[in-house]
């Protein structure tokens, strides 16, 4: 789908100076309905990418690791907790169900800290009405009805376009890198807590990806899987002839089915329903983006890792499952094993 | 091997006229040990040669500002052409004219050669690296390696071998009545066995149990590649208990070839870059 090309500037109450008003901005341990805090005039910032983007997240993790949290527990949760308390967050709509179940014992610990926690469940099923209950609680926690959630709505449909058009020219007309494209769709998670700016940046990220030279890899990827923790893995598969044209998580977050019902909005998003809606999705975009072959990206200690399995079983391509702990750029034994897939995969190309 | 005293300090490098008359190189960079192996210019015989890493790094590599060379002379081999590494080290060494491939190649064409099948899967356990590789038509077309933990390693069996003062030879002759044992983690795994020794086990079925946890640990990798012939390389290849444990699983043909530990060195002598 490609953006409108009007000018209009989104009409929500963006709140663009968080620091000198830290009240108004919500924390969020991954994609919500961002459109009820939007409409609240608040702010949604994902503390996930506010934790990878820090010049030191690693310091991050070691200092949830000196209040306690256990080596041996995913370091994206461990970031969340030091980056809620390091920017004085005072609310968080955490997800309970859905997402992580170290989530649970996460909010507790910021609760203990003094931070309200606002519990947001996605029913397993994906059932419409459960979905519809949990949103509209969040509604009246919030204090806004679905006048302005639809208006809030609007506006970031009108971002979520553009970011559309952005995978478009990555996997339809290889304009795009693999980075570019993980980087302005998990943007769509909390718009980077602020649309306008937000929004400017992919028009003129539009503009200059419209005419750019296209890329040639000789491997075309999938990247399925929570967003990695390691900061240089597409870079390092595009200086070996392969580039991620698919970010299967990331894609979600910009809901790439438009409709405009909210609660079904949030049915289509496959995330956090389990492994099967994702397989659905995952294979149809597989086919349609002509993908050689799918990294399975795990982070450590993540019930993911078990999910693996049915990834390995259903998909007809060849799967590497990778598994990030830390944030920094791959280790050695991460790109040893990237390097011997990518050359299995040439040698397949070889064999043809 | 023998050490030539060091005579000069010639760096090696390729020189590309002269790969098909000086005798090519295949190095085989491992956490454990340094594998070299390379064919005679006179009569082409197989000589395989077997270094500590460390001193394999500090006796014999010479950092230089484009990175690291090696000194042949003093390795005693002379002029060679072309040098093809693998190994964890093969990246970070940074070898000066070296061509580097993956192990899972390596250890493919490795395997493939010393073997001499074309379809088969190779399971290779060494010093840290676990890997197994589904060859078919003499290609590589999937594989696993061991990735964030070195458990049921060759580390492993070092380790445990070490508590009960055991040779790996000898600790590799003991299948029966094995002890369980939970840990495959060359740390705790010590711990552990200290334990079963004060509970009173016999010593072989100590042995035996050091051997089946690292059978149970690589027992998944076979039950998902179904293979009719494994050709397994690394130096765990050389524990007849652990061999005898994987034959014994689903009645598969297990081929130890001539030169286990030296597979991936092979391999690069005869990789096809």
């Amino acid at each position: 789908m490609k953006p409108t090309t009007d000018n209009r500037q989104p009409t929500i109450n963006l709140q663009r100076d968080t620091h000198r008003q830290p009240d108004k901005r919500i924390g969020i341990t991954t994609t919500i309905p961002i459109e009820v805090i939007y409409a609240a005039g608040a702010v949604p910032v994902d503390l996930n990418n506010v934790f990878i983007t820090d010049p030191d997240p690693q310091a991050m993790v070691e200092q949830a690791e000196f209040d306690g949290y256990p080596r041996n527990i995913c370091a994206w949760i461990k970031g969340i907790y030091s980056v809620a308390l390091q920017q004085n967050i005072k609310k968080i709509v955490a997800v309970t169900q859905g997402d992580c179940s170290n989530t649970c014992a996460l909010m507790e610990t910021l609760a203990v800290k003094g931070l309200e926690v606002i519990p947001f469940a996605y029913p397993y099923d994906a059932d419409y009405d459960l979905l519809s209950l949990q949103i509209e609680k969040l509604m009246v926690r919030f204090g806004v009805g679905w006048y302005e959630v639809r208006e809030a709505k609007a506006c970031l449909d009108d971002i979520r376009a553009r970011v559309h058009r952005i995978d478009q020219l990555a996997w339809e007309d290889n304009r795009v890198g693999g980075f570019d494209d993980h980087y302005y769709q998990i943007s769509c998670s909390d718009m980077n807590a602020d649309p306008g700016a937000f929004r400017r940046q992919c028009d003129a990220f539009l503009k200059q990806a419209e005419a750019a030279q296209p890329h040639r890899e000789e491997l075309r990827l999938a990247y399925v899987g929570v967003p990695p923790i390691v900061s240089d893995i597409y870079q390092y598969l595009e200086g070996m002839g392969a580039r991620v044209v698919y970010n299967e998580v990331q894609r979600q977050f910009s809901f790439p089915r438009p409709v405009d019902d909210l609660v079904e909005q949030y049915r289509r998003f496959t995330y956090p329903y389990g492994i099967f809606r994702r397989l659905e999705d995952i294979k149809l975009e597989i086919a349609r983006r002509r993908i050689d072959a799918v990294i399975h990206y795990t982070q450590s200690f993540c019930f993911r890792q078990i999910e693996d399995l049915i990834l390995q079983q259903e998909l007809d391509l060849p799967v590497l499952a990778l598994e990030g702990e830390n944030p920094g750029p791959l280790d050695a034994r991460s790109r040893l094993r990237i390097d011997s897939f990518i050359e299995m995969l040439k040698g397949r190309e070889r064999h043809k | 091997m023998h050490v030539k005293p060091e005579s000069s300090n010639r760096k090696l490098t390729i020189d590309n006229n002269a790969c098909n008359v000086l005798p090519d190189i295949g190095l085989d960079l491992g956490s454990r040990r340094v594998k070299l192996a390379f064919r005679t210019a006179e009569t082409g015989e197989l000589k395989l040669y077997k270094y500590d890493t460390l001193t394999f790094y500090r006796e014999f590599a010479v950092r230089s500002r484009e990175g690291f060379c090696i000194n042949c002379e003093k390795l005693g081999l002379g002029p060679v052409g072309k040098i093809v590494v693998t190994g964890y080290g093969r990246n970070n060494l940074e070898l000066q004219g070296a061509q580097v491939v993956t192990e899972i190649t390596a250890h493919a064409v490795g395997a493939s050669v010393q073997s001499g099948l074309d379809n088969f899967i190779c399971l290779d356990l060494g010093g840290q690296d676990s890997k197994i590789i589904r060859v078919e038509k003499g290609a590589v077309t999937d594989f696993q390696t061991n990735d964030k933990c070195a458990a049921g390693s060759g580390r492993y069996l070092e380790s445990m071998a070490a508590i009960l003062g055991v040779e790996l030879s000898e600790l590799g002759k003991y299948w029966e009545n094995p002890v369980r044992l939970s840990s495959t983690c060359a740390i705790f795994g010590e711990s552990e066995m200290i334990g079963r020794i004060v509970e009173g086990y016999p010593w072989e079925e100590l042995c035996a149990g050091i051997n089946r946890s690292v059978y149970v640990r690589i027992r998944p990798w076979l039950l998902a590649y179904k293979p009719e012939v494994i050709v397994f390389t690394g130096g765990v290849a050389k524990n007849q208990a652990i061999v005898r444990m994987i034959s014994e699983h689903q009645e598969v043909r297990v081929i130890v070839p001539e030169h286990p530990e030296y597979n991936g060195a092979i391999g690069c002598l005869h990789v096809n870059l």
